[in-house]
């Protein structure tokens, strides 16, 4: 029977004469939840925090100017980008859920488009949209005088894209609350005679605090932990945030400084940790809003309805999809500085990364390999914690959920530590390395998303109809049988498209990566950085308006497997 | 490609009285030649080894050889060869055991010093570094190191980073060491606004795209910058240069030593350092000419250093000067 026990381990043994198959599948899992999700994590705790081999605490390193520089950095830069992905996505949400403004899905679509693409595919975009001779860089020259340096280059650009890049966060807690607004609350204010600004102000923005203070937290932990944006336009504009210092230091220093990155990654996880708990706390004190929400528009824009329309529009795709046509266009010039026009464009970036230059070649392989191997090991494992932990309801199942959640919740950059240290010496008894292979990258992408394909898995186990699987159970099915042949086929859809949210999140995987790779063993994130910060723009244009057309297509795909799923399966489709 | 490697093989079968190692098979090779150089190199080599296959990991020196560190920890090191900026990463290399010693290198005709008496490492060609400047920025041509902390020079230096460039390390070194400069001058350049870029690249693009007027720069990248049109031209400062001679090393755990010493008896051959000029380099072999206007190894003025100094310093060093100017 299925009682909640923790087997003990000399329930495993060798001699035992009949193991269930029960306890072998979902030992398998627990143990590799431990080996790759907790165990990283606490290696990590150990080094930043127990004395090095000379005797000195790693956290006493960090007392010097560049880190105090990078962490201001870090917090400003966060905390004015979490300001703009407020405005940007709160205005937007408010706009599309409270107004009768038209083509909501479609400008739906736009705001979370940059949920798809990649920080430093976003980063690359907007410096290729405002380089030397662009129109754009001509208007900015011609406004604030000319400068030499690219203007993004720098905190104000570091805040400003991941601004926008973390935008969709925002929008999608606003536009979550703005469904779930109780209409009598409003309609009482209407009809006591107050005007849209008075139930704006006084009604729905005290109603939406709560999911403002929730996305905004989202947003600054993610700024936080970005890698990409800092690392295209805060290296070479001299901006260093906690992340790219930890690159760098680890470029620079080499293995001999982990333990100092391992106490700078200590300090990010715990900044990213803090405002992850004030975020739940924020939505569990929240008060729950069950009604149905809102009928019709809370706010019409009666005359000026049209310009709005217009200026959103406009707006949505300057922000969104200019910048990806600028980096395509990038792409089609043979070289820095070359107008593109139907005589000067060529595919020859194009050819250069998908047939001449082999480290790009082996990217595009690596990448799909190994996210398609992510996606896979993810779905399986989470689909075994899954039936275990909800249906089953083993309680120490259940507890490796947490395990799951937290290299996800630290940024990645701080996961990449974690794996080197326990990866980087070869492995005890087998005495091979993981560290300069593909299988550590393989690793760490399965701890890090392995939530992602859990979260909807386990949603979806949750709300099955159990006596299907207790109609198995009494005609004698064991239980893996169960999970193959009952389990398995009811989650299809929601196994699918948590498998395909993770080969596209791990696709466009950079942070972890940057750390992780090794000649033979390229990523895509990885050669757009290198490509754009060696000076070979147009290629590094190319292998990301390659990428993105890639990761359009499956988000496309995912979307068809999703129709039928409970809506927020995807993030993109709130 | 079949065909031509059957060629091959029986080629060496027939000429194996002549040549004895031909050598063959693939060649992993991490530098910090940058990427077109070193496919040049590679197109060059192979006309005298058409058998071996080279294949190449390129990046800064100091990443290189972090990466190379990490792959030691690890205990799979990938490459047979190291082919990197300066020597005091190879003294540091042969310190920890990691050089093979190459006792039949071809080493007539190079002067003592520029390759390990254990003929661990040897020096290919020589790279000083000195200033570059933009010849359209109406800014005064510069003579001297103190000319970019003049108030001409305020905010328009830009140089290449030790967290990066190999060069670099030897070059602040090399600066920090000597009396009339040290650390001192790095604080005013820091206080003149100079700022610090990844490689010596960057500051190419840099100075000949008129964003700085002036840099620190390894003198052969301003040379060919110069050649292909830049308004840039280079000055070798009255106190001296600091210099690099890339030197090439072979791993003990190399899996490909045949190849590799085939490789590294290129680089040191008059063909090899003869290659050397065509890219733009000093070579360090005597009697071999150098590139046309540019000085010959033994008129260079050195600042004195020493790379086994250099790599005891090398991580204080870098941490100094990531204080100062981030990156």
């Amino acid at each position: 029977m299925t009682d909640g026990a923790v087997p003990k381990a000399s329930a495993v043994r060798v001699t035992a004469p009949r193991i269930s198959g029960d306890h072998t599948l979902a030992g398998i899992a627990a143990a590799l939840v431990i080996l790759l999700c907790l165990l990283p994590m606490l290696r990590l705790l150990m080094e930043a925090l127990l004395p090095g081999a000379d005797g000195s605490l790693p956290l006493e390193s960090l007392n010097s100017r560049s880190v105090f520089r990078a962490g201001t950095n870090t917090l400003v830069s966060s905390f004015a980008s979490t300001v703009i992905s407020t405005l940007l996505g709160g205005g937007l949400a408010l706009l599309i859920g409270l107004t009768d403004i038209r083509g909501k899905s479609l400008l739906t679509l736009l705001c979370l488009l940059p949920l798809l693409i990649p920080s430093q595919i976003t980063a690359l975009a907007w410096i290729k949209m405002l380089d030397v001779g662009s129109p754009a860089r001509v208007a900015i020259d011609f406004l604030f005088g000319t400068e030499a340096n690219h203007p993004l280059y720098g905190g104000g650009g570091v805040s400003f894209v991941m601004g926008l890049e973390h935008a969709p966060l925002m929008f999608l807690a606003i536009a979550a609350a703005c469904r779930a607004l109780p209409c009598d609350l409003i309609e009482a204010a209407r009809a006591a005679g107050a005007g849209h600004r008075r139930v704006l102000f006084t009604i729905i923005l005290p109603l939406l605090k709560p999911a403002l203070l929730a996305g905004g937290a989202l947003a600054f932990v993610s700024a936080i932990g970005n890698f990409g944006v800092p690392a295209l336009l805060g290296i070479p504009g001299r901006f260093s945030v906690l992340t790219t210092l930890i690159y760098q230091r680890l470029n620079g220093f080499g293995p001999s400084v982990l333990g100092e990155t391992a106490a700078l990654g200590l300090i990010l996880a715990v900044i990213a940790g803090i405002g992850l708990l004030w975020q739940r706390w924020v939505i569990r004190r929240a008060p729950a809003l069950r009604t149905g929400g809102p009928t019709g528009p809370i706010l019409p824009l009666g005359r000026g309805r049209l310009l709005i329309e217009f200026t959103t529009g406009l707006l949505l795709l300057l922000l969104t999809v200019v910048p990806l046509a600028a980096l395509v266009g990038a792409a089609l010039v043979p070289a820095l500085g070359v107008p593109l026009t139907w005589e000067t464009a060529t595919l020859e970036n194009f050819t250069y990364v998908l047939t001449q230059y082999q480290p790009t070649q082996r990217a595009f392989l690596n990448s799909t390999l190994l996210s398609t191997g992510a996606a896979v090991v993810t779905a399986l494992l989470g689909l075994v914690l899954a039936y275990y932990g909800e249906l089953r309801r083993w309680r120490w199942m259940r507890a490796l959920d947490a395990m799951a959640d937290a290299p996800y919740a630290v940024p990645g950059i701080v996961l990449a530590i974690a794996e080197i240290l326990v990866f980087l010496k070869p492995l005890p008894m087998v005495g091979v390395s993981l560290y300069g292979t593909a299988w550590i990258l393989l690793v760490a992408y399965v701890a890090r998303f392995l939530t992602l394909a859990l979260r909807p898995l386990a949603a979806a186990v949750k709300q099955m109809d159990p006596t299907l699987e207790e109609a198995a159970r009494l005609a004698g099915a064991t239980g893996p049988r169960r999970l193959v042949n009952i389990v398995a086929p009811a989650v299809r859809a929601s196994l699918m498209s948590g498998a395909l949210l993770v080969f596209l999140t791990a696709f466009n995987e950079l942070t972890v990566s940057a750390l992780l790779w090794s000649r033979g063993h390229e990523t895509l994130g990885v050669m757009v950085f290198s490509l754009q910060s060696e000076g070979a723009a147009g290629a590094a244009s190319a292998v990301a308006s390659i990428t993105v057309i890639v990761t359009l297509a499956v988000a496309a795909i995912a979307t068809l497997f999703a129709r039928r799923l409970p809506k927020g399966t995807l993030p993109w489709m709130p | 490609m079949k065909l031509r490697s059957l060629f091959a093989a029986l080629a060496a079968l027939a000429f194996s009285a002549g040549a004895a190692e031909a050598a063959s098979g693939t060649l992993t090779v991490y530098t910090s030649t940058p990427d077109q150089a070193m496919n040049d190199l590679i197109a060059a080599f192979n006309k005298v080894e058409p058998g071996v296959k080279v294949d190449f990991f390129r990046s800064g020196t100091t990443e290189v050889v972090n990466k190379l560190q990490a792959e030691f920890t690890a205990g799979a090191p990938q490459p047979d060869v190291l082919f990197i900026a300066d020597a005091t990463v190879m003294e540091q290399m042969k310190a920890d055991g990691r050089l093979m010693s190459y006792a039949d290198a071809p080493v007539q005709g190079l002067p003592g010093g520029f390759y390990d008496a254990d003929k661990t490492y040897f020096g290919t060609k020589i790279i000083p570094t000195g200033i570059i400047y933009n010849t359209k920025s109406g800014k005064p041509r510069p003579v001297s190191w103190n000319d970019l902390i003049s108030p001409d020079a305020k905010d328009q230096v830009i140089m290449p980073s030790p967290l990066y460039s190999g060069a670099a390390v030897i070059h602040v070194g090399t600066i920090t060491a000597q009396p009339d400069l040290g650390w001192n001058y790095y604080e005013k350049l820091a206080d003149n606004g100079a700022v610090a870029t990844k490689g010596n690249g960057g500051v190419l693009e840099a100075v000949a795209s008129g964003q700085k007027a002036y840099g620190m720069i390894v003198d052969f990248m301003a040379f060919n910058g110069k050649a292909k049109g830049s308004p840039v031209d280079f000055v070798y400062p009255t106190e001296g240069v600091s210099m690099v001679t890339e030197p090439v090393a072979i791993l003990k755990t190399a899996k490909n030593a045949e190849a590799a010493k085939a490789f590294v008896n290129w680089l040191l051959s008059d063909a090899g350092q003869q290659y050397m000029t065509v890219q733009g380099y000093i070579p360090g072999k005597a009697g071999i000419a150098g590139p046309a206007g540019r000085p010959a190894a033994t008129e260079l003025k050195v600042m004195p250093s020493s790379a086994k100094d250099v790599a005891g310093e090398s991580n204080e060093i870098k941490k100094h000067f990531s204080d100062l100017f981030g990156g």
